[in-house]
């Protein structure tokens, strides 16, 4: 009994914790409800948050919500999954083969910076407007954080560690699953949790400007239309999904680094 | 060099062995210069010098972990190529695998001898408890000590039983007390089960109280200055007291110190 009460009590705790931490957003959604209430904005500027919070019930009970956020989604995630594979590969290779290194080193300079979305007319004119289009420009953007932070993770492996792996019989071909990818694996993971919520950016940005369906094109539509609910309503999807994305690649994380010093500190939020 | 017989065959020869190496700019720097060295079979050696002097850089050499340009290496008769675990190291720093345990960093080495899994667990507690990190099995690099994280390191290494343990630096990175402390659990694992230790230190008095012979090297390009017989007939931490050991660690300090003023000074 005593037990359960100290279970309940923790939960309970920690829905507080939750909703004091979360604070500064209530605030801002507060004020949200009542500057649109108060008059000083027309319904068709500013709708009110509860309008559309209406909206998204509406379109999750119709089911179109689902349906946008899948595609969505998809996209996003094949395009995240594609440079993070070959992100991985290809930061592995500059890292390890001059020649490969000599090859990539400038243009991964040049293109990390880079306003990568500038590409999309000649993407369009490419790959056109369905998904090759969409899912390239995704790749393409998403994958130079990856490798980026592949190079400066396998690069920066301690040489004593490599060593000692040698002295302990492995054989050069183990080092670089069994010790340097290992411990490059908190940078690569860095490298990650930055093309991610890239991949999500892009998705949407390609669909509010090649249409189609998505969370982005369902926008676009609904700006042509004048209806500024369902534009408000596919703000707040897009924020819900981004926290949800972002949130469990943080929960893998902390899986995957139970050994690392940081998952050991309180983490924030 | 010296030999005196008795004290069995020569487990490591070191013969003529220069060695340059690129700074990331500039020209080549000598960092050894035709060294020649022979270590006994059991025996505890300290190679002690200024920083810089390329001690650590005759170890990895004979580690096989960097490419020896010119001159010869031999372990047990055999010309060193490339690192095997006939001659295990400990680092300064450790060196430790962070995302494993400090069982699963001791197993590593056995599971790369082909032992079965059973053996191995086995084989890596004895030596665990042998190290006195019994209870800490299970707990990641980053959860302990310094003192703690190079017990794990030298139960890693003395777990694959190597012939040779080469050791770089091991206590330096460790705080005074502990320093001590490790040094006589060293010393009595040692006697325990015999090797043959080449163990790099700048601390005069570590490298009198541990080894047997010390081998005093000079400012860059390093060479072998002389080689001292440190075996006192008193033991233990009476030692420290005695006026052999005073005497001598003030003949190793005197040898060391026009090294190190050297090395202070640079080149001039």
């Amino acid at each position: 009994m005593a037990r359960v009460a100290a279970r309940v009590s923790d939960w309970f705790g920690a829905a507080l914790w939750g909703v004091i931490q979360s604070g500064s957003i209530i605030v801002v959604l507060i004020g949200w409800e009542l500057l649109a209430r108060s008059g000083l904005f027309t319904a068709f500027l500013l709708p009110t948050l509860s309008s559309v919070l209406a909206r998204v019930v509406e379109d999750a009970v119709s089911g179109l919500l689902f349906l946008d956020l899948s595609v969505t989604l998809y996209r996003a995630v094949l395009g995240f999954a594609i440079a993070a594979a070959a992100g991985v590969a290809l930061g592995i290779l500059i890292a390890r083969i001059p020649s490969i290194h000599w090859l990539f080193d400038p243009i991964v300079s040049i293109g990390f910076p880079m306003p990568k979305v500038a590409f999309l007319p000649v993407f369009m004119l490419w790959f056109g407007v369905y998904d090759l289009s969409k899912v390239s420009m995704i790749v393409f953007n998403a994958i130079f954080p990856v490798i980026a932070a592949t190079v400066a993770g396998t690069q920066g492996v301690d040489k004593h560690m490599i060593w000692s792996a040698r002295s302990l019989g492995a054989k050069e071909r183990d080092i670089l699953r069994e010790i340097i990818l290992p411990a490059a694996l908190p940078q690569i993971l860095t490298g990650l949790q930055v093309a991610l919520p890239t991949a999500l950016i892009v998705a949407i940005v390609t669909e509010i400007i090649m249409g189609g369906d998505g969370l982005g094109a369902s926008m676009i539509r609904a700006s042509r239309y004048a209806d500024s609910p369902g534009v408000f309503a596919g703000i707040v999807e897009i924020a819900a999904a981004g926290w949800l994305v972002i949130k469990s690649v943080e929960a893998i994380r902390r899986r995957l680094l139970v050994w690392h010093q940081e998952t050991q500190a309180v983490s924030t939020v | 060099m010296t030999s005196d017989g008795g004290s069995g065959a020569a487990a490591i020869r070191v013969e003529g062995v220069s060695h340059r190496y690129l700074p990331a700019r500039g020209k080549p720097v000598l960092a050894l210069d035709h060294v020649s060295l022979e270590v006994r079979e059991r025996e505890f050696l300290a190679l002690l010098g200024p920083s810089g002097c390329g001690k650590s850089t005759l170890l990895y050499l004979i580690g096989g972990f960097l490419p020896i340009g010119e001159g010869l290496i031999e372990v047990g008769g055999k010309r060193v190529s490339e690192p095997g675990p006939d001659r295990g190291i400990v680092f300064q720093h450790f060196a430790l695998f962070p995302w494993k345990t400090v069982r699963e960093n001791v197993t590593y080495g056995l599971a790369k001898q082909g032992l079965p899994r059973d053996e191995q667990t086995r084989r890596a507690q004895e030596f665990i408890d042998l190290v006195k990190l019994s209870g800490f099995e299970d707990a990641y690099p980053a959860q302990l000590s310094g003192g703690m994280k190079q017990r794990a390191a030298l139960a890693r290494t003395l777990a694959i039983d190597p012939a040779i343990l080469l050791m770089d630096e091991p206590f330096g990175a460790l705080d005074a007390q502990t320093r001590i402390l490790m040094q006589e659990e060293l010393l009595s694992i040692w006697q325990r089960r015999r090797k043959t230790v080449v163990f790099v230190t700048h601390d005069v008095q570590e490298a009198v109280y541990l080894a047997e012979r010390v081998a005093v090297m000079s400012a860059r390009p390093g060479r072998i200055k002389e080689i001292v017989d440190t075996r006192f007939s008193v033991s233990g931490p009476a030692l420290f007291k005695s006026p052999e050991f005073v005497e001598r660690v003030d003949h190793v300090w005197n040898l060391v110190r026009g090294e190190a003023i050297a090395a202070q000074g640079g080149a001039a």
